[in-house]
């Protein structure tokens, strides 16, 4: 049985690697198209930098970007869980930006108080803003998707207005975006460089890897522990695998839904305290907007689980990060955005076929046995 | 093609399978098995759970491709890739779990799939018609108009005969038809059957139901561990041979019973009334109180209520009016988990809607329902050791054929489902249990199993309601017994002096008498 689980393993992490393979033979097709040589596109791709310094930079760049999509792959897939189509993360962590960002910057308080009450306030404002789905869902039947669609459009126009009006900080002169109050030093996350002595390379140039990965990556073993181990996730688990037996072994499905939601929406609130936290101290018009619709893609690809879904934002980072240099070596950055489409497609597919692949191994094991002890069975 | 009207001599078998082997994960479902089907009889298969009985159906159906051996249908020789290359060759099968969907209609039911369309439209009159016409002939009459979830049972199963029937079955495959039927709905079947094979069709028939077997068949394959260790004529066995042969052991015998009831209620029911989805009552006023250490059976014809009490015990269905009573504390508006965690054990009638997770493994199963208490749980956590051993302790003492506890569930065969549900819902002593057809699905060896259990726990103070399509099952285990008849407890009777007879007539009304 153990030495089955180990080959199940290996089968799935094989499938993922053909799976990215696949798609950039795909994505090597768009490029042709595109007019431009795969395999410069590679290299470039892979080019980190000439220097030390320029690697490390070119490594914090990739973590910088996974480290929010991980966050939403995570707040997504909670949902998923029990089937339930949390859409609205990406309304849910604006709303919770905006509002954490402005709290913060009204107030005056030592460090770490400071920031927990910045990290509260955003987990709150998510959770609300998820809340109202939920209610709509549970009272009145309303489906959750094109309620958090919705509730999408309205967090995006609403965090565009107040940011611009009655939310924004002081402007400078000639300034053209507009931001909420700046967080004062005390609510500035330290950066997480040692890591990078850890491995004794150099502290990346600029802000360098933002202190929040730490966070995230509690957040990340919590959430894993939640789900994998505890009452409330297997609860989660039986009703989205059966929602009439849930509800006869006691799951209380609107409960459920409620917890599950908010849980996704509070997890959503956290995905903007990265950058919030560690670079721009501010929510402003430059955000950085499509995390939480990204986020749908990590969850998919990393089947729910954190270590996949931590694997995925590793590769949707790489890829982001990618960008820069194509636009250097002349090929359209777009080729990107092909790229992770075609990784999404592949690996559901592969999923299919590995599963296949692994009945028949275990069927293939099972006739092995036949000839001992179940023929004896069969005479008995 | 068809060579149904050659004479009899010279007619090829309906179905012969030969040599067929299909393994699974862990285990050979069907090992070199032989089935000779001659055209115009009912054929019944017999075997113990888990024997392979629905997977070989399942392949002659085209839902799963054997690993070795040969199907020929009229003598010729075919590859069934799936349902629709059986349909094809007029195969057609009614699952041993219904496949319904309940908010379509009968005729959406019947044409799903098969759907006559007149410029690209449903063709809805020319359905209609064909399944009046269908129903006429066989005498399977159902309303094509009505809502597939107001349907008891026993017109359930016609509507899926139909469905197979429309699709120009000339084999009818049925997995366990009987299971879910009262005697008197059997009755109905049987005769639709007789009349089917009168007209030249050929029926396959599942069933742990022996003396029902020997009833209806013309002649009989016993499967034993995946393979086929008998053909005989009903004519030659008695159902004990026929068991016997099935388990290759000696059948056990059912023991005497002396009353264990004691006189502290553990459940009283009140007055309770529960609405229907249109507001009229389908349960009314139903008073009744169940003691420690004794088993209160109701008997009724499936749609009676006997759901709707079912689900107000649970704290599913909300009542109208009156109360339940547990322990003397009134748990009308508790919720089901509190219900659970106070100790009220539930098997329910339908185990892959209400009793599983058909994805998760057997020891996840375990703790399904059972995730509040331990050994399942220790504080916010489910405790994975405890439930595991815990599940290799149910595995062993209600002997769940499987080759290991992390098997998904849907990889068990439906009595080891069956088996497991009534395992789990007997752990860590319930002080009451809802046994809603607790042996349904399961052979006649679990089945004297499981009454052992159910006994032996009655004996140590457990309060069971028992309710069952199975008469003997009712009479044999109740110390009290009620009759439910639209809604309403409409007799009372004792048990060692009721006969199955007797109790089919209070059943359908025909008897009729106030409960003292
Ligand atoms: N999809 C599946 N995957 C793995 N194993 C399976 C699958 N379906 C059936 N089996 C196994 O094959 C064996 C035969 O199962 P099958 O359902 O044919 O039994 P059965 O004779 O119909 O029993 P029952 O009377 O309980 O319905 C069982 O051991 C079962 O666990
Ligand atoms: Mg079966």
């Amino acid at each position: 049985m153990k030495d089955g689980a180990l080959q199940r393993t290996l089968l799935t992490l094989a499938g993922a690697v053909v799976a990215v393979l696949l798609a950039f033979v795909v994505s090597s097709a768009a490029i042709i198209v595109a007019g431009a040589d795969p395999g410069t596109a590679l290299l470039a791709m892979f080019d980190f930098g000439a220097t030390d310094i320029a690697v490390s930079s070119s490594i914090a760049l990739i973590l910088n970007r996974a480290v929010p999509l991980f966050i939403a792959g995570l707040a997504v897939a909670i949902g998923f869980r029990m089937n339930l189509f949390n859409i609205g993360v990406e309304g849910q962590y604006r709303v919770a930006a905006l509002t954490a960002a402005f709290v913060g910057g009204q107030l005056a308080l030592p460090a770490p108080v400071h920031l927990t009450v910045i990290i509260v306030v955003a987990m709150v404002a998510g959770g609300l803003y998820a809340l109202i789905p939920a209610l709509l869902k549970v009272y009145r039947g309303v489906n959750e998707v094109i309620s958090t669609i919705m509730l999408n459009f309205i967090a995006l126009s609403m965090a565009a207005y107040l940011v611009r009006g009655p939310l924004s900080g002081p402007r400078d002169e000639g300034q053209l975006t507009t931001s909420t109050t700046p967080l004062p030093e005390s609510a500035q996350l330290p950066n997480a460089n040692f890591l990078f002595d850890l491995f004794g390379m150099p502290a990346p140039r600029g802000a360098g890897l933002w202190g929040f990965i730490i966070v995230a990556v509690v957040v990340g073993v919590v959430i894993w522990a939640l789900l994998s181990f505890t009452r409330f996730g297997f609860e989660l688990k039986a009703s989205g695998l059966n929602a009439t037996a849930a509800l006869a072994s006691g799951v209380n499905p609107k409960t459920m839904v409620i917890s599950a939601m908010v849980l996704s929406g509070a997890i959503a609130g956290l995905i903007s305290m990265p950058e919030i936290l560690g670079r721009s101290f501010a929510y402003g018009t430059g955000f950085t907007p499509g995390l939480g619709f990204l986020g749908i893609a990590v969850a998919l690809l990393g089947r729910n689980q954190p270590v996949g879904i931590a694997l995925a934002a590793l590769l949707f980072g790489f890829l982001d990060r990618a960008s820069a240099p194509l636009q250097f070596a002349d090929i359209p950055p777009s080729v990107v955005t092909i790229i992770q489409g075609s990784i999404v497609l592949m690996v559901v597919i592969a999923n299919e076929v590995t599963r296949r692949i692994a009945l028949r191994w275990e069927e293939r094991r099972a006739a092995a046995r036949l000839a001992v002890p179940v023929k004896t069975g069969a005479t008995a | 093609m068809s060579t149904s009207s050659d004479p009899p001599p010279a007619a090829p078998p309906a179905v012969e399978l030969e040599g067929i082997t299909k393994r699974f994960p862990g285990v050979v479902a069907n090992h070199d098995i032989r089935l000779t089907v001659e055209p115009g009889t009912v054929h019944a298969i017999v075997g113990e759970n888990g024997a392979g009985k629905s997977t070989l159906m399942k392949i002659l159906y085209g839902m799963q491709k054997p690993d070795e051996g040969e199907i020929r249908v009229n003598g010729e020789q075919v590859v069934l890739a799936n349902p629709a290359d059986a349909i094809k060759r007029g195969i057609g099968m009614v699952h041993q779990h219904f496949m319904l969907a309940d908010n379509f209609t009968v005729l959406e039911n019947i044409v799903l799939g098969a759907e006559p369309t007149r410029a690209g439209r449903l063709d809805t009159a020319s359905a209609r018609t064909r399944i009046r016409d269908l129903g006429d002939s066989h005498g399977l009459r159902v309303d094509p108009d009505r809502l597939v979830e107001n349907l008891g049972v026993g017109d359930r199963q016609r509507v899926e005969i139909l469905k197979v029937l429309y699709r120009g079955a000339r084999v009818l495959i049925l997995d366990e038809p009987t299971a879910v039927l009262v005697p008197q709905e059997v009755e109905e079947l049987f005769a639709n059957l007789r009349e089917l094979t009168a007209q030249g069709f050929t029926v396959i028939f599942i069933s742990h139901k022996l003396d029902e077997v020997l009833g209806i068949a013309d002649a009989i394959t016993v499967i034993r561990r995946g393979t086929t260790v008998a053909r005989v004529l009903p004519a030659e066995v008695t159902a004990r041979q026929l068991a016997e042969l099935m388990v290759g052991s000696e059948l056990p015998t059912p023991e005497t019973r002396e009353s264990t009831v004691t006189d502290r209620v553990v459940l009283d029911v009140r007055e309770a009334s529960v609405l229907g989805e249109t507001g009229r009552p389908v349960l009314r006023e139903v008073s009744f109180p169940v003691h420690a250490g004794e088993v209160v059976g109701i008997a009724g014809v499936e749609g009676n209520g006997q759901s709707e009490l079912i689900s107000a015990i649970m704290g599913l269905a909300r009542l109208s009016g009156g109360q339940v009573v547990f322990e003397e504390t009134d748990i009308t508006g508790w919720s089901t988990r509190q219900r659970r965690q106070a100790g009220i054990g539930y098997i329910p009638e339908d185990r892959h809607r209400e009793g599983l997770l058909l994805e998760s493994s057997i020891w996840e199963n375990r703790v399904l329902g059972h995730q509040g208490v331990p050994p399942a749980r220790k504080g916010i956590w489910v405790n994975r050791k405890a439930a595991r051993k815990d599940t290799a302790r149910i595995v062993r003492e209600y002997d769940v054929r499987t080759p290991s506890i992390d098997t998904l569930a849907l990889a068990l065969s439906g009595g080891n489902q069956q088996k497991l549900i009534v395992g789990r819902e007997m752990s860590g002593t319930p002080k009451f249990l809802i046994a809603a057809h607790p042996t349904r699905g399961v052979d006649v060896g679990a089945q004297a199993a499981i009454w052992d259990h159910l006994r032996g726990a009655r004996t140590a103070g457990l309060a069971v309601l028992l309710i069952s399509a199975d008469l003997d099952e009712l009479i044999g285990l109740s110390d009290t017994l009620y009759v439910i008849y639209r809604g309403r407890f409409v007799a009372r009777l004792d048990p060692s002096q009721v006969t199955p007879e007797q109790l089919g007539g209070y059943m359908t009304g025909a008897i009729t008498e106030d409960v003292s």
